[in-house]
Formats: structure tokens, sequence, C-alpha cells
């Protein structure tokens, strides 16, 4: 029996192995990053305020938090394409950019709870910053949730991406206007984002802008071989 | 008043929707113009239902395109939903509420005058006063027809639209229909089983592949 | 504005009000919501009495907790019984015909103004009750409804349009608090903050300007969200 129209709506999955210069790329990012790692531990001076090495920790914490808003930007730019176009594939880009976001924001949370403990003595401040990217995480994970709730990709296209948007349009509040706002009365001082703060010199700068940019072309990175991955599984499913 | 029998029309070609590794509709293609009815058959699973809610916009197809022209002007997708009469086995309506109460709640969401209501339920001898809840499931099926015709839509879709009937409400809802086609309106009607039903021009049988109607 | 305009507003609000209408007939033939809501939020708030007791929160602390607790009630009180707006219609399958009959950013509007009656109710009877069994007191009462009504309209409003989500998922009400205590979150501790100033007495002005933000921001995002949420 023909297969009829309804196979033709299966995702296109490119099956020939990857350019020269796609390869080419990899391995710059691979390289980039192994060097950002050794000027973390190396080359980049200590800062003044922080104990002992433990500044080092944010060559990686604040490009993995700065990965992870990146990751909640993407999923809200696919998520208002899908709405528009309702093309399956923007769907897709915005669950892997979220399952990615996911997995960066619990990589911060965990760096930061490690770099607190050293400095503060306590793996949890209630310090603004440190609940937004807790409550980032939990929006992704809610978001995953949902998404594993509904089966028809329709209506969980619709259904996600709409999450997706209202996220975006809550989240200026969760990052600026309540940390601003709410009162510690109960806690310990809140502690502003040092990064700002401290004397930074242009090696510390250089490194973390060059961690910041090679944990974001990660992202990207991995965001093309899960989609591609979804791809592929959404192609099995369709086929009749 | 009768509607202008000629402006009347509907149809729909190559309709997709799958179902994960189902495609329930692969292809499906149709018309039927005022005055007369589309029938589609098949067995259970082929797809009638599913059909049915693509042409009332409650399900978007994958692919495929629906054209509705009412009295000569072309209805997009949006007000389409908001047009059609629409009979189902899972529509239902709110328990608590009478069967009246239910009535004038839809009438007052689709700018109907209140007295149609109550003719509708005077026609198919539906109590008004009584919980829609509480109505058998005869009843439940006059109340769909009723609240489907609330809004004399040029254009009916029914899903096994006698289920349920006894004699008597079937023969009211046949009176329904006939008015319904004299005035020049459109039906599809989708039935599991072979049903006798008046000026049916073409016929849809979903269990063949690639089913295309000829264009009435 | 035209006559054509003027007449489709009212056609619109028209709408509006037969779904709230609708939903409040229902509601008050079967109390389903009414009783969710009230035995939630008055078994929580004996909870919290009896462990706390008038005078378990010391007086340096009770602006800070006594808010925080108050808002956490309303919170989880309307996780409980606001949902069900949507998640009914779903299970019962109204909403097919509601779906075929109503506009959508009508449907929107008249369960949103549903909710947020519902909740002005439950606060209408849970505060007072709050003030008295925690013995809280408030320098500015004016300014503690003013926290009640902004918060609780933006709770309405955030719990209606994530209620239209959860209710065509699997899970439908159990979904609902896992997809809205995170984008809640900013609501309650701009909502908590007012009301610890009508607790002091001194309004932070720019809490309530950022609260009515949160407010304005979510009935745009819900009027241009649910039509894609509710129709395919």
């Amino acid at each position: 029996m023909n297969p009829g129209p309804a196979s033709a709506l299966a995702p296109a999955v490119d099956t020939r192995p990857p350019s020269a210069i796609w390869r080419a790329l990899g391995w710059l990012l691979w390289l980039w990053i192994a060097l950002a790692i050794v000027g973390a531990f190396l080359w980049a001076p200590l800062a003044q305020a922080f104990i002992g090495q433990s500044s080092r920790i944010l060559f990686f914490h604040v490009p993995m938090a700065w990965a992870s808003f990146v990751a909640f930007l993407a999923a809200g730019v696919w998520s208002v394409l899908y709405l528009v176009r309702r093309d399956a594939d923007h769907d897709r880009a915005a669950a892997a950019a979220v399952e990615l976001g996911l997995l960066f924001a619990i990589l911060a949370t965990v760096t930061g709870s490690m770099w607190a403990k050293v400095m503060w003595h306590a793996w949890w401040n209630g310090d603004p910053r440190q609940t937004s990217i807790v409550v980032a995480l939990v929006f992704y994970a809610a978001y995953l949730v949902l998404r594993g709730a509904v089966e028809d990709p329709e209506l969980r296209g619709r259904l996600c991406a709409a999450y997706a948007v209202l996220g975006l349009v809550v989240a200026p509040y969760l990052y600026f206007v309540a940390p601003r706002m709410a009162s510690f009365t109960l806690h310990p001082q809140p502690v502003v984002n040092t990064a700002a703060k401290v004397d930074v010199e242009i090696r510390m700068l250089t490194v973390l802008l060059a961690s910041s940019l090679g944990f974001t072309a990660l992202f990207f990175w991995v965001h093309r071989l899960r989609l591609r991955l979804l791809r592929i599984d959404a192609r099995k499913n369709t086929r009749t | 008043m009768p509607h202008d029998r000629g402006s009347n029309r509907l149809e729909f070609r190559g309709l997709v929707r799958s179902f994960g590794r189902v495609a329930v509709l692969d292809g499906v293609g149709g018309a039927v113009d005022g005055g007369s009815v589309l029938r589609v058959v098949g067995p259970n699973g082929s797809g009638k239902s599913t059909l049915l809610r693509c042409l009332a916009a409650l399900v978007r197809p994958q692919a495929g395109i629906i054209r509705l022209v009412e009295d000569g002007r072309e209805i997009d997708p949006a007000a389409r939903r908001r047009r059609v009469g629409y009979v189902a086995p899972d529509l239902a309506f709110y328990e608590p509420l009478t069967a009246a109460e239910n009535l004038d709640f839809f009438s007052r969401l689709r700018g109907v005058s209140p007295e149609r209501s109550g003719v509708l339920l005077g026609t198919l001898g539906i109590p008004p006063q009584r919980a829609a809840g509480a109505l058998s499931s005869g009843m439940r099926q006059r109340l769909r027809w009723a609240w489907a015709l609330l809004d004399r839509p040029r254009l009916l879709l029914l899903d096994e639209p006698f289920q349920n009937l006894d004699a008597a409400g079937e023969a009211a809802t046949r009176v329904l229909l006939l008015d319904h086609l004299a005035s020049g309106g459109m039906a599809v009607v989708a039935t599991p089983t072979p049903l006798e039903l008046p000026h049916v021009a073409v016929s849809l049988d979903l269990s063949q592949p690639s089913a295309m109607a000829g264009a009435a | 504005m035209s006559v054509p305009a003027r007449s489709a507003a009212r056609r619109w609000l028209g709408e509006v009000v037969a779904v709230f209408v609708k939903d409040w007939r229902a509601e008050l033939r079967t109390r389903h919501a009414l009783h969710t809501l009230l035995l939630f939020s008055l078994t929580t708030l004996l909870t919290v009495s009896t462990a706390l007791g008038p005078l378990g929160v010391s007086p340096s602390e009770r602006v800070g907790v006594l808010p925080a607790l108050l808002w956490i009630i309303l919170l989880f009180a309307a996780a409980a019984g606001l949902p069900r707006s949507f998640v009914h219609e779903e299970e019962t399958h109204t909403a097919i015909a509601l779906r075929l009959a109503a506009t959508p950013s009508a449907v929107f509007c008249g369960k949103t103004l549903f909710c947020a009656s519902l909740l002005a109710g439950v606060e209408l009877i849970l505060v007072p009750l709050y003030v008295a069994m925690m013995q809280l007191s408030i320098a500015s009462a004016g300014g503690l409804v003013v926290a009640l009504a902004m918060g609780g309209l933006g709770l309405a409003i955030a719990s209606t349009l994530l209620a239209a989500i959860a209710a065509q998922a699997q899970g439908r009400a159990a979904l609902f608090p896992i997809l809205a205590f995170p984008l809640l979150l900013p609501l309650l501790l701009l909502a908590i903050e007012l009301t610890r100033g009508a607790v002091e007495g001194v309004m932070p002005d720019a809490v309530l300007v950022n609260l009515v933000l949160y407010d304005a921001t979510m009935a745009v995002a819900g009027l241009m969200l649910f039509p894609l949420v509710w129709n395919p």
C-alpha cells in the first residue's frame, strides 16, 4: 500500500556525515573551552575578596548561569515562532533549548552553592540571585513535565510554547524586580553579585568573557545535536 | 428565511491528521453544496469523527485545505468554528443547569434571541426545566440537536446524529434536517452503519485508501 | 466608537457576563469550588494557628513571618480550588460546546472574573480570621485591602491561564501547582512585601507599582496566549 500524504510530514533529517567545516568548528570549540579552563586555573589572577582559590569557580559558574539564560531566551523565541508559524521543528528546537537550559541551571546552582559554602559557610543563603536561578530551574522542569503530559504533538507544541512565552514574560520580575523588592529580615544581608564589584583585572575579564562565549557556543552546539535527535525521533513516530 | 442555495459550499482537500504513527486521515477530500448531504461512512476508527472535528475547526489538520463559503462569502477557520452546527456523541452540556438554562447560555454567547431556544425545546420535546444531568440519553441527543440548530447554521456537522433517539425523536430531528436542507443548508453526516438520508449527493467511504469524493 | 464597533463591544461584554453568570450559577448549585477553597484555607489556617499560636512568633519577627504565611495559605487554597474552572469543563466535555460557541477572549475574561470573585470571597472570610487568630495588628487596613486585591487579582489571572493549559494535559489538576509555582513566585514576593508594608503602616510604592505591572503583564499575556491555548 502506498504511503499517503501523512508520511510526507515526517521531518527531513540530513543523513550525510558532518562536513569538514563543522568538524573543524567542533575542534575549535573543544580547543577554546580547553584554553578557557587552563586560563581559569593558571593564567587568571585570584580575586581580592575571595577565600583562597575559590574565585576560580567564577569562570565556570557565571558562564553556566549565562548559558541557561541564553537557553531561556532561545526557547522563548522558538516558542513564539512556533505559535506564529506552527512549524513542528520550532517546537522541537524550543524543547531542546529548555532541556539544555535545565542542565546549565543545575550546574549553575550546584557551582553557586559550592561557592556559597566556601565563602559564607552556608550552602543556601536566600540570596535573591540564588533564588532566581533555582526558580528558573523549577520552571524548566515544569515545562518538561508539561511536555511529558501531552501526547498529541500539535496540542503539546501549543501548550508548551504558551508556557514558555509566559515564563519569558514573568522572567524580568524574577530576575530584576523581585530581588530588589523582597526584604530579607530573617536572612543574612544579601550579597550583591560580587563579580561586578570585584576589582576586575583584564586577565580575569578575558577569561570570564572567553568562558562565557565558549559555554554559549557549547549550548548551541549541543542544541544542534539534540534537535537532530528529536527530528529523528519524530521521523520514527511519523512513518505510516 | 431561505438561504441562497447556490452560494453555500463546503470543500476540503488533502486532509491529513495523524495521532502518533497512525494516520487517521490521510489525504481525505470531498465537497458538498447547499441543499445536499455529504455522507461519510466507514468502520469504527476510520476517521469519521476526526474528519468532522477538522471541519468544525476543533482539530487542526496537519495538511490540507478546508474551504467554507456561506452566502457567497468565504469563512475563515476561527469564524467557521462559531458558525457550524455540530452534533456528536461526546458533546455535553452543563449538568447542574436545566436544559433551558443551557440553551439560554449559548444563546447569549451567539447573540441568538431568547425565544429561539424555547421554540427548539418545544419542537424536540425536551423538558426545559429538567437539569441536563438528569436527562436520559435520548433526551441528551435531542438537546444536542437543539443546540446545533440554535444559531440557524448553514453547515451541519452530524456525527452519528440519530444515536439513542427513539422513533419520535428520530422523526422530529429528520424533519429539522429536511427543513435545514430545504432552506439551502449543507450537512455532513458521519455514520458507521447504513443509514437512510435525504438528498445525499455524495458518499465518502473512509475505509478505502486515498478516499476522494467527486465534487457534487 | 462607531456604531458597529460599539455593538461588537457590547456583544463581547455580554459574552463575558454570560460566562461569569453561568459559572456562578453552576457553582452555587454544586458548591464544589467554594467548599474546596474554604475548607482548604481554613484547615491550613487552623494548622498554622495551632502550631504557632498567637505568641509563637516573636514580636520582632511578626512583620516578616505572618504576611508570608498568609499568602502561602492563599496560594495553596487557590491551587486547590481554582483550576477546577477549566479542568471540570474538559473532563465533562462541556468545553467542546464552549469552544464552538464563545469568543476565546470572552471565555478568558469571564473565567478570570469568576476566579477573582471566588478568591475575593475566600479572602473576605480568611483574612479577618487570620488577623484575629494570629493577633496580627495592621497599621494600614486600606493598604491591606490593596495588597489583597492586587495580589488576588494577579493570582486569579495567572491561575485562569495556567488552569486552561493544565486542563488539557494528563494529570490536569495535579499538574497545575507544578506549572503555577515558578510563575507565581514573583507575584507572591511582591504581595507579601506589600502586606508587610500594610502591617507596618508604610506602603512601599515601588512594590505596588511592580505588582500592578505584574497584573497588567499577566492580563495582556493571558489575552494573547489564551486563544492559542484554547483553540487549535
